[in-house]
This record gives structure tokens, sequence and C-alpha cells, in this order.
């Protein structure tokens, strides 16, 4: 049997008043970018927060790679990358500084070098890789974040708005990266607001609301299930 | 490079960024500057003072006073009928500011019974330490002449003029010392007017540095994905202990460094060697105030979760900084063992209490109290630890959230 990227079932979380997720159950294969879409409040960053042991479940089961997120979190960490929506990088390094830091804590000695060599190339920032990162752009530091997270090859690569505040050409560049990454032991999970985004990139998309998946399927089959000529129609009109 | 050790690196680095470092390195600069100015009052006191004298006396007791005034200091002036304003612009162009006028009759009046009188004249062109202090070198040159002329007129030896010396033996707590109560006092304060600075200081700066790296993690979006690394949660907070008290400890060292550079503390403990601590005493001291350390740190990585910046982790160190300074105005200016039970029980309870009356302890031998103090430090330590490591592993760092804190302060602000 085929080990599931992610497998969540039953996933149920609540801040104070506030009942995030209400039971979410949805799966990311291998060798797939799984899109996990919905407004604002929906529930998206908690499941994605879930996913990278950053907050803990109240119920449910949540497995990565094969390892339950509470049983074997050190596991889990292993086999995954997060790239927040809004994330930094340590001012006091250089981005080639920053991708030698993430790396360390995955392989050693060559291994670590050509993980390196790899981010760099993916972070695409020519002679700039050597500045401090405190000079970086929005636009170049979410590069370097995104080149820190695909270097290690992970199981599972968690994106939330990969390409957000990138201008049109960074945007681009970054799309083609995401959209090459996948592999038989590499998948992506994947959040944006940005439909046209979600359309082009993801084999899969779950759509979620009021911390739920209301439906979920390919961007054809869900287009052609809403009778929607994109993607942006079909959210639309599950959410109203 | 092992993920500890670059955590560690990780850690030192972000919080030796100028932002950090250089408030903590300005001040002890400071404490320089003002050692530089002490010592310069300091040696110009030493010099020998520039006086001028008009003696219209001109008979045995005011030559009396002038020998004096010319074997203690450097005569600028010296005339038997010149006038003041003339003396004093020669004894301002040397150097000097006092002029000592001795009036015609001033040997009559000695010999006739009364007091004879003196007119000292004095610029003073600096308001300040150095301008005041000099004034009185020329008081203590006037002293010693009334002396010469008491002995000149009385035919006194030495002895008879002071004829009772004093030995003294002081009893402090029952141990016995060779020495006057007052220098054992001197040498009791400048023990522990130094020690209890340095504690609270190294507490104070060591905390700082912990909250800001916190702070620092949250303000540049950096937590997430640190947090979401292969790394245990312990060696996280192991880290940021480690990185961020020797950050603070080199800052405690500069500090101290300055202080004592700025003859601020009295340094010398009188030359009594009954009263100074020995290795092994310092040794428990080290030891109380390391497990104070890391529990004191674990706390103020644990604050430091909710400090959204810099500005933020000042303001949520103010009760930590308020909480080292109690025990150790206590310790400086009280005994704590003639306090009443509940101010000692409020005392003992604050867990920087301990090493900062471990030394007054140590001195009189009361080690039983000091190894209670250490064993309530490593409880301290342990428990602060074990709570920074629960809450690193629970949602806050993420969602900010203090729960019932949170909840009181929303019910105040209601």
């Amino acid at each position: 049997m085929t080990t599931q990227a992610v497998q969540v079932e039953g996933l149920r979380k609540r801040y104070g008043d506030v009942q995030a997720l209400e039971g979410l159950s949805f799966e990311v294969r291998p060798d797939e970018i799984f899109g996990l879409v919905g407004p604002n409040g929906a529930g998206k960053t908690t499941t994605l927060r879930t996913l990278a042991t950053l907050l803990n479940k109240d119920e449910g089961t949540v497995t990565v790679a094969g390892h339950d997120v509470e049983a074997d979190p050190d596991a889990v960490r292993r086999a995954i990358r997060y790239l927040p929506e809004d994330a930094g990088a340590y001012e006091s390094m250089s981005g080639r500084q920053f991708l030698e830091f993430v790396a360390d804590f995955y392989a050693q000695g060559a291994a670590a070098d050509a993980m390196v060599e790899r981010g760099v190339e993916i972070a695409d920032l020519d002679e700039r890789i050597d500045d401090d990162t405190q000079a970086y752009s929005k636009g170049m530091t979410r590069k370097l974040l995104l080149g820190s997270a695909l270097m290690t090859d992970p199981h599972l690569a968690i994106l939330d708005e990969p390409t957000s505040g990138l201008d049109v050409k960074n945007s681009k560049t970054v799309r083609e990266v995401v959209k090459e990454f996948p592999g038989e032991e590499r998948s992506i999970l994947l959040s944006s607001h940005d439909m046209l985004e979600v359309e082009y990139l993801c084999d899969r998309v779950g759509l979620l609301n009021d911390g739920v998946i209301v439906t979920s399927g390919s961007p054809e089959e869900l287009m052609a299930e809403y009778d929607a000529e994109n993607l942006e129609d079909v959210f639309l009109e599950v959410v109203a | 490079m092992r993920p500890f050790t670059r955590l560690v690196w990780k850690e030192a680095r972000e919080l030796l960024r100028p932002r950090y470092i250089l408030p903590i390195l300005l001040l002890p600069l400071i404490f320089v500057g003002m050692g530089q100015g002490f010592s310069g009052v300091e040696a110009q006191l030493g010099q020998e003072p520039t006086v001028g004298v008009v003696d219209h006396d001109g008979d045995r007791y005011g030559e009396v006073v002038v020998d004096t005034l010319d074997a203690e200091s450097t005569l600028a002036h010296r005339s038997t009928n010149g006038s003041v304003e003339t003396a004093l612009n020669e004894t301002t162009a040397a150097g000097g500011s006092a002029v000592v006028e001795i009036p015609a009759n001033f040997t009559e009046r000695i010999e006739s019974g009364e007091r004879g009188r003196i007119h000292l004249y004095t610029t003073v062109e600096s308001v300040s330490i150095v301008g005041i202090a000099s004034s009185s070198q020329v008081e203590e040159l006037l002293s010693q002449s009334a002396h010469n002329v008491t002995v000149a007129v009385t035919g006194a030896s030495e002895a008879q003029l002071d004829p009772i010396e004093r030995d003294h033996t002081t009893y402090v707590k029952g141990r016995q010392l060779s020495a006057p109560p007052g220098v054992v006092s001197a040498a009791f304060t400048s023990q522990f007017i130094f020690v209890p600075v340095i504690i609270m200081l190294a507490i104070v700066f060591s905390g700082q540095m912990v909250m800001n790296s916190m702070a620092s993690e949250t303000e540049h979006k950096t937590l997430e994905t640190l947090l979401s690394m292969p790394v245990d949660r312990r060696s996280i907070v192991a880290a940021k202990l480690v990185g961020g008290s020797v950050v603070g400890l080199i800052a405690t060292a500069l500090y101290t460094g300055g202080i004592a550079f700025s003859n601020l503390s009295i340094g010398e403990v009188g030359g009594n060697g009954a009263i100074t601590l020995g290795a092994g005493d310092y040794l428990l001291v080290a030891v109380s105030l390391f497990f104070t350390l890391v529990g004191t740190l674990a706390v103020a990585l644990s604050l430091g979760l909710f400090a959204d910046s810099q500005q933020g982790a000042q303001m949520l160190l103010l009760p930590l900084s308020g909480l080292a300074i109690v025990p150790m105005f206590a310790t400086m200016f009280t005994d704590v063992d003639a306090l009443g039970p509940l101010a000692k029980g409020v005392l003992f309870a604050i867990p920087f209490t301990h090493p900062i009356i471990a030394p007054k302890r140590l001195l009189f031998d009361d080690r039983g109290l000091v190894f209670a103090g250490i064993g309530y430090e490593i409880v301290f330590a342990l428990v602060a630890v074990w709570l920074a490591v629960k809450i690193f592993e629970s949602d806050r760092p993420i969602t900010g959230n203090a729960g019932w804190l949170d909840r009181l302060v929303r019910m105040v602000q209601q």
C-alpha cells in the first residue's frame, strides 16, 4: 500500500471560543501538488501549521509521510519543509549563510554543500546571495526562503502563499520552480488566494470553508461539477 | 556542526548585532569616563596645595603659622605688609586659590589667653568637586597650624596632646575582630555593595538577552521556520539559554570592569583578612548564581514568547529587574536576619535573594542556609526550564496566546 504524503482524518482545533477546524479530512498523494483554498479564517493556516508540528490538534489523526504528528513530531519535521505566509530570515546572516544554517539540520559535509548549492540555484539571487539578508527586498527574501524550503528535497513542502509579495516576473519564476518540484517521494501542499495560480499549479484542490473541506478534486473536475469556467467561479459558488 | 552548536552560534550572532550590543557597550564607557574624572580629582587633591600668606603679625605665633604653611604647601606669595588683593592675584596666577591673612595682634591675643584670629580668602573658580574639595586642603593646613601653635604655646609633647591610645575588639554575630566598628562596617560595605550589584547585573543583562532573542524571532518572523526544523524543543530552549547567557555574562563582565575602573566601589576590605571570603566560599556563591541564572533565563525565555519586539521585551523584563533589585537593596541596607518573619519569607521566596545573601552567610560560616538556598535554586531552575519546554511544545509560541493571563488582561481592560 502506498504511503500518502499527508493523511488527515477528523482534525478538530479550537482557539478559545472559535472552532477553527471542524473535523477536517483530506489526503495529499505522492508526486502531487495539493491546493488548499478557502476564504480568510477558513482554517487553511491552522491546517498547515498543524501539519508542520507548530500547533497541537484537539482531535483527529494527522500523519505526514507515514509519521504521526503527535507521536513522532521529530520524524515529521525531518520529512517536511514549511514556508509560512509571512516569514523572514535571520538578519545577521547573508543569504548563503542562511541556507547553510538550514542545510546543517538535514545533512553534513558534501551533502550539505550540495544542498546549499541547490538552494542558491532555486533562490536565483546571483551575487546578492552573499549580501546580508537585512538588505533584501521582500521578494528576494521570499525567493531565498523558497530555496531553503525546497533544497532539502522534503517528502512534503508546505507552502503558504508562496508568491505573496512577489512581482509578476518573480511570481512566474517561483511558480515554475514549484511546478517542477513533485517527484516519486516529493509532494507539495500549497495554500493560495490566487485562484489562477492554484488552477495552474495544483493537481488536486480542496475547498475549505468553516473548518471543513467542502469539496475536492482536480481543477477540471471541480469546474465540471460546478459548471464553472474557472476555479475562481467554483470558489465563489462553494463559499456562497 | 551539530544542530545544537549551530543554534547557539546563531543566537550569539543575532544578539551581537549593534542594535542589541551597542547600548550595553556604551554604559561601561561612561563608567570608564567617570573613573577618569575621579582619578583626575584624586590626583589633583593628592598634590601639595598652593597658597599665599600675608603676615601682619610678624611675631612668634604668626611665624609658626607661616612656617607650617611653608612646610606643608607651596607658598606662591609671602609678605608682611602687602595687600590681600595682590596676594590673591599672585597666588591665583601660580595655580593656587587661597590666601591666609594673619592680623597684627595674632600673637598678642594668644598670649593674653584669647583665641587668635586668621582670615582666609578663597577664590572658587570652579563650582565642582575639584573646586570645593581643594578648599578643604587649606582648612587642613590651618588645623595643622593650630596644632603647631598649641605645641609652641604649651610646650606639650604629642603624647600629652593625645594621651589615650585605643585598642579595638569588635564582635559581629559572635565573631571576634580586631578592628574598630567603623572599619568593620566599611569592610562589610565594600564586600556587599559590589557583589549584589554584579549579581543583579548578571541577572538583568542575561534576562534581557534571552528576551531579545525571543523578541527578535517574533519581530523578524523566523520563529515558525525555526520550530519546524528537525530539532527538538529542548535543544532550542537550551541553545537560547546558552546563547543569551553567554552574551549576557560578557555584558556583565564589561560592566563589572567598567565599575571597577571607575572606582565607584570601595573594593578593599580594610586589610582585615578575618572578614574576607575564601575560594571555596566564592565557588558556592558561583553555584548559587549559576542555578539562579538558569532559572531566571528560562523564565525570561517564557516571558519573551509574548514580546512582539525588543521594546516589548524590555517592558516584560521590568518585573524581573524589580525582583532582582529588592534583595540587592535589602542586603545592602539591612540585615536579612533582622527582618520580621513575613518580610524574611517574601525575601527568601525571591530566587535572586539567595546568591546575593550567600557571601554574608558564608562569612559567618552559616553554610547550612547557603546549601538550603542552592537547593531552592535547583528546584526553581528545574521548574522554570520544564515550564519553558512545555510552553515551547504548546501552541503559545505561534499563537502568542497567554491563556488565563490574556483573559485576565481583557477583564481588566473591560
